[in-house]
């Protein structure tokens, strides 16, 4: 748990507003359900349970996302092989990179390109 | 003539049928009798083969299909069959279906070839269940050194199979433990650094939370990482601070030691943790009489059952609001009512700091 309290501090000092957390799949569905979000974070174990559900759900409302993982490799990524992905722990600096990434898609998608 | 066609009719029928009898053509009685003399003679090889627990038959390679003419017990051990079940069937009896046309390949040309070969593949038991054997075919030569028979013993590789897929699992599971870990660490390491320049006041931090989560893992290990009883975490977590200290007397337990999950039990200790080093720093530790009650019980709620813990402090030196929240109160009311679900209240009442935890109670927990 004290994962995510890095994760708020780096989201943090980057300017985000909001930080909301869910730590398994059925809370994490509700949020991606019922709330709007900029951008999102997987790990791709959600307590023993893989993830792709949410993933699913994530690409479906269109909210850019990076995967986290502790797994060195062996994880399958079926229908998001282009998504980034984090390997734990990771460095602030590679959050940085990965979520400009994402700003600036934004951005462009806006310039109607 | 005619007798013969029937005959072989009646063995291509039974090739589904495992129960019956196979019928059997002269040939087959003659490579049979061959080995049943070569038996009778005794004799170490004879003994070897038939007391061994490795599975073994012998085809004859002058018939198509290589039909066995003799099995030893231990095939019929490991494959479920009587000895008259087996006897003439053709070699690929055994075969469960959908097995893979490489190894099948591989075996058509052992038999096929003069050389000696083999390959991983299921077969089916005469109950229906599958296993994967190793099997190795030789041939056998006559005096004229052509191929009279091949000889092929089988190894069960069920047990090996389940223990190496056992072991990548555990190993996977390791690694993530240990990634886990290792970001539990970077976590530590900069809530220190933030909180403080003073490098004196870093260290003890980082290491007063870096042996609180050796402890809690010590106490998952003592388990195999099933999990930890609340009672034997709470008495783990609060070890530095109580008895060692002289503080025994000043902390009074009341609760069952209900099982939680091994998540739980790290972020539980944790929260401990936290609230033990405040109470040190400021609180019913930093003075001569402040005690703490820490008690525990399920409830039965709307939303299900709850495990509620408590944690009150009295007699400590008069409270005040912090003026922000420090890392402890984050990690108790953010960082714990995520990671499990629940909510965590702090109350720094000025009689003595009161902690609500209320977090969904571990399946089939109840009040001891």
């Amino acid at each position: 748990m004290l994962i995510f309290m890095i994760l708020e501090d780096m989201l943090a000092d980057l300017g985000c507003e909001s930080v909301t957390g869910a730590a398994t799949v059925e809370k994490a569905l509700t949020l991606v359900d019922t709330q709007v979000f900029d951008m999102a974070m997987l790990d791709m174990n959600l307590g023993g349970n893989r993830s792709d559900a949410v993933a699913d759900a994530l690409a479906a409302h269109g909210v850019p996302f990076v995967f986290s993982t502790g797994y060195s490799g062996r994880d399958m990524r079926d229908g998001h092989r282009d998504r980034p992905v984090l390997k734990k722990p990771f460095a602030y600096e590679e959050l940085v990179e990965v979520l400009t990434a994402f700003s600036h898609a934004e951005a462009l998608r806006k310039c109607g390109s | 003539m005619s007798v013969i066609a029937q005959t072989q009719a009646m063995r291509r029928d039974r090739t589904g049928g495992m129960s019956t009898i196979v019928a059997k053509t002269a040939e087959q009685r003659v490579a049979e009798g061959e080995v049943e003399n070569f038996r009778k003679g005794r004799g170490p090889f004879v003994v070897a083969t038939e007391t061994t627990r490795m599975a073994m038959v012998f085809t004859d390679a002058k018939e198509p299909d290589n039909p066995i003419i003799f099995a030893n017990d231990a095939f019929l051990d490991l494959t479920g069959y009587e000895r008259e079940e087996v006897l003439g069937q053709s070699f690929n009896f055994l075969m469960a279906p959908g097995a893979d046309q490489v190894s099948l390949a591989q075996i058509a040309a052992a038999f096929d070839g003069c050389e000696a070969g083999g390959s991983e593949i299921s077969y089916r038991r005469k109950d229906g269940s599958v296993f994967c054997a190793a099997i190795f075919i030789n041939p056998v030569l006559d005096k004229s050194g052509a191929v009279a028979e091949h000889f092929a013993s089988f190894v069960d590789l069920t047990k090996q199979k389940r223990d190496q897929a056992q072991s990548t699992m555990m190993i996977d599971e390791l690694n993530h433990r240990v990634k886990n870990t290792l970001s539990t660490v970077q976590s530590i390491v900069s809530q220190a650094l933030r909180n403080t320049s003073d490098p004196g006041a870093i260290r003890e931090s980082i290491e007063s939370r870096l042996f609180a989560l050796s402890r809690s893992h010590d106490l998952l290990t003592r388990e195999k990482w099933e999990g930890a009883g609340l009672l034997d975490l709470v008495n783990a977590a609060l070890e530095p601070f109580g008895v060692a200290n002289g503080r025994a007397g000043r902390i009074v337990i009341t609760g069952g030691n209900i099982r939680l999950s091994s998540k739980a039990t790290l972020a539980l200790g944790i929260a401990i943790h936290e609230l033990a080093t405040n109470a040190v720093k400021y609180g019913a530790f930093s003075n001569d009489t402040g005690s703490i009650l820490i008690s525990w019980t399920i409830e039965s709620t709307i939303e299900g059952n709850r495990l509620i813990l408590q944690w009150r402090e009295k007699n400590g030196p008069p409270v005040t609001q912090p003026s922000r929240k420090g890392f402890g109160s984050r990690v108790i009311e953010r960082g714990l009512a995520h990671e499990l679900e629940g909510g965590a209240h702090l109350d720094f009442r000025e009689d003595g700091v009161v902690c609500i935890i209320n977090i969904p109670a571990p399946r089939g927990a109840r009040d001891e």
